[in-house]
């Protein structure tokens, strides 16, 4: 059997995939902290040991992500743009558009039949518009970033912001919980407003379903049910969405492993 | 005649000033604006009157600006900050053609003609980034107070390039340089550089002409105003009291709105609700 690794070492998570012949046989995702380097190895050698593998079993090891200069290991590097791509187009064969919510930056990729991205559109700039401002207001609200999808939808009254800066948004959410907003309306109305920046990006791009959303932003229910209010349709979210770009990665190892072979062949 | 006495309040974000002319006779007063600035500027106006022995009914015509032009009940009428920033610098610099004012929460540039009259400007209430609240955000970071950081910012050999526009993404940048053991007057130099320089691009939108006057908050931090002069080749003027710029033009302009009324024979016309409604504020 051939093992390879995807990893992708995004700013807040670090995520790895193991594929035996192709087919995922573990994943693991670890806090990036400020230390990227660390991370790799507790995110690859914790991937490693659920499948029952030592690193030297890897036949190829492919990274992506915004620290992908730091991985401390031999590897290759994919840009995130084919590896999310390639993740999607795996799972979701008819995609044809993905959303991917990262913790600093969002992309919307457009892709071909075979899964190749055609064109992309990325915000890197603003907190405002990736998994940041999310992490940003659970912090004022002192809630678990996982938990906050579900207390979202238990709003009654979303507070809607009137800025659309991170920064001024957290001091609104502090002004908004004195006067009596409940955690819920907040919640909703964050994810109001970074819906609204995503769907302006897909709008841009032009949406051409189907239309997938991966990212650890989809793994928050609250923001997947936004952003398809705003867009006006269903999305195809993966069960594990944080780690695509992970699983894209490995895939492209395994790809790149096999067009090697066939070369010398 | 009896002299007139004009008032100006001008509810920032961050700072509440207020001007009251007794004739040539200026009182002037500053306090953070806090979650209560509609009580504070009722306040305010209320004991400077009450230490002259005057009352609201005293007051011939009071204007009312800034971000809380709103929420002043006794103001008689609201005046945007771009007309109130111009008309306090004309008085205060008359050779001002751009006016830079750069609040706790906003930025704008005013171009003024050689009448001292607005013909231009631009604003940015949108990001942090542009305003005194990214300072903010990195001294709370940083556990340093706001007005130490534009000394410590010249102490900085070499300024570190701060590549994030967000404020949000420029904090973790600043902790990430402090972690790697950088110089904290370098790292401080950069984000001086880095504010100064999307202020000065916005700005740059209406073209900058001499002299240009500096205002606002951060107009006292002498980092940024380093920072703003290198930008611009030439240097900076500063007013007295950057913070009293609007305060003092929406005064003049009360004034002025008093004379005109007088002059033609008219009416003037007077939004003040009763001080009743005033208490609705307490």
């Amino acid at each position: 059997m051939v093992y390879v690794a995807g990893i992708d070492a995004g700013a807040a998570f670090t995520k790895a995939v193991i594929l035996g012949d192709d087919a995922v046989l573990a994943s693991q995702v670890v806090l990036s902290t400020s230390n990227y380097a660390q991370a790799a190895i507790s995110a690859l050698e914790g991937a490693l040991s659920k499948a029952k593998l030592e690193r030297d079993c890897l036949a190829g090891v492919v990274t992506t992500g915004l620290a992908a200069g730091r991985v401390p290991f031999p590897n290759e590097r994919a840009t995130e743009t084919s590896c999310i791509s390639t993740g999607v187009h795996r799972l979701f064969p008819s995609a044809r558009t993905v959303i991917d919510v990262g913790g600093q930056a969002s992309r919307v990729i457009k892709m071909d039949e075979a899964g190749r991205a055609l064109s992309f559109m990325i915000n890197e700039k603003c907190a405002a518009g990736s998994g940041r401002f999310l992490q940003v207001i659970a912090r004022v609200l002192q809630v678990n970033l996982d938990d906050i999808g579900e207390l979202s939808l238990g709003s009654k009254r979303r507070t809607d912001f009137s800025t659309s800066c991170a920064v001024f948004a957290e001091s609104e959410a502090i002004t908004r919980i004195a006067e009596g907003a409940s955690k819920e309306d907040i919640l909703a109305g964050v994810h109001h407003a970074l819906a609204s920046k995503i769907a302006s990006m897909v709008e841009a791009m032009r949406l051409t379903p189907d239309c997938a959303m991966v990212g650890g932003g989809a793994k928050d229910i609250g923001l997947v049910r936004s952003v398809e209010e705003k867009l006006g349709i269903s999305l195809l979210v993966p069960e594990e969405p944080q780690v695509i770009a992970a699983l894209g990665a490995a895939l492209i190892a395994g790809g790149r492993l096999a067009s090697a072979g066939a070369k010398q062949g | 005649m009896e002299e007139l006495i004009v008032a100006g309040v001008d509810i920032g974000s961050t700072m509440t000033k207020v001007v009251i002319r007794n004739g040539r006779t200026m009182s002037t007063f500053i306090g953070p604006t806090g979650a209560e600035y509609r009580t504070l500027a009722h306040k305010v106006v209320e004991d400077a009157l009450n230490q002259a022995s005057l009352g609201f009914d005293d007051l011939a015509y009071v204007v009312a600006t800034g971000y809380g032009r709103m929420s002043v009940p006794f103001a008689d009428q609201q005046i945007t900050e771009i007309s109130c920033h111009a008309r306090g610098v004309r008085s205060l610099l008359p050779t001002a053609r751009t006016v830079i004012d750069i609040g706790g929460q906003d930025s704008k540039a005013i171009k003024l003609n050689e009448q001292g009259r607005v013909i231009n400007f631009v604003m940015n209430d949108k990001c942090a980034a542009g305003s005194g609240r990214f300072l903010e955000v990195i001294a709370e970071s940083l556990g340093l107070k706001l007005e130490e950081l534009g000394e410590l910012s010249l102490k900085g050999d070499t300024a570190i390039k701060i590549s994030s526009i967000c404020t949000v993404f420029a904090e973790q940048e600043v902790v990430g340089h402090i972690a790697d053991g950088r110089r904290l007057e370098d790292v401080l130099a950069g984000l001086h550089d880095s504010l100064a320089s999307r202020v000065y691009s916005m700005a740059e939108r209406i073209k900058l002409e001499p002299d240009v006057v500096l205002t606002g908050g951060v107009a006292k931090n002498i980092g940024i105003r380093k920072a703003m002069e290198r930008k611009l080749g030439y240097q900076v003027l500063l007013p007295p009291e950057p913070l009293l710029t609007g305060a003092i033009g929406a005064a003049l302009l009360a004034k002025e709105l008093v004379l005109k009324a007088i002059e033609q024979g008219q009416p003037l016309k007077k939004e003040r609700r009763p001080l009743e409604a005033a208490r609705f504020f307490e």
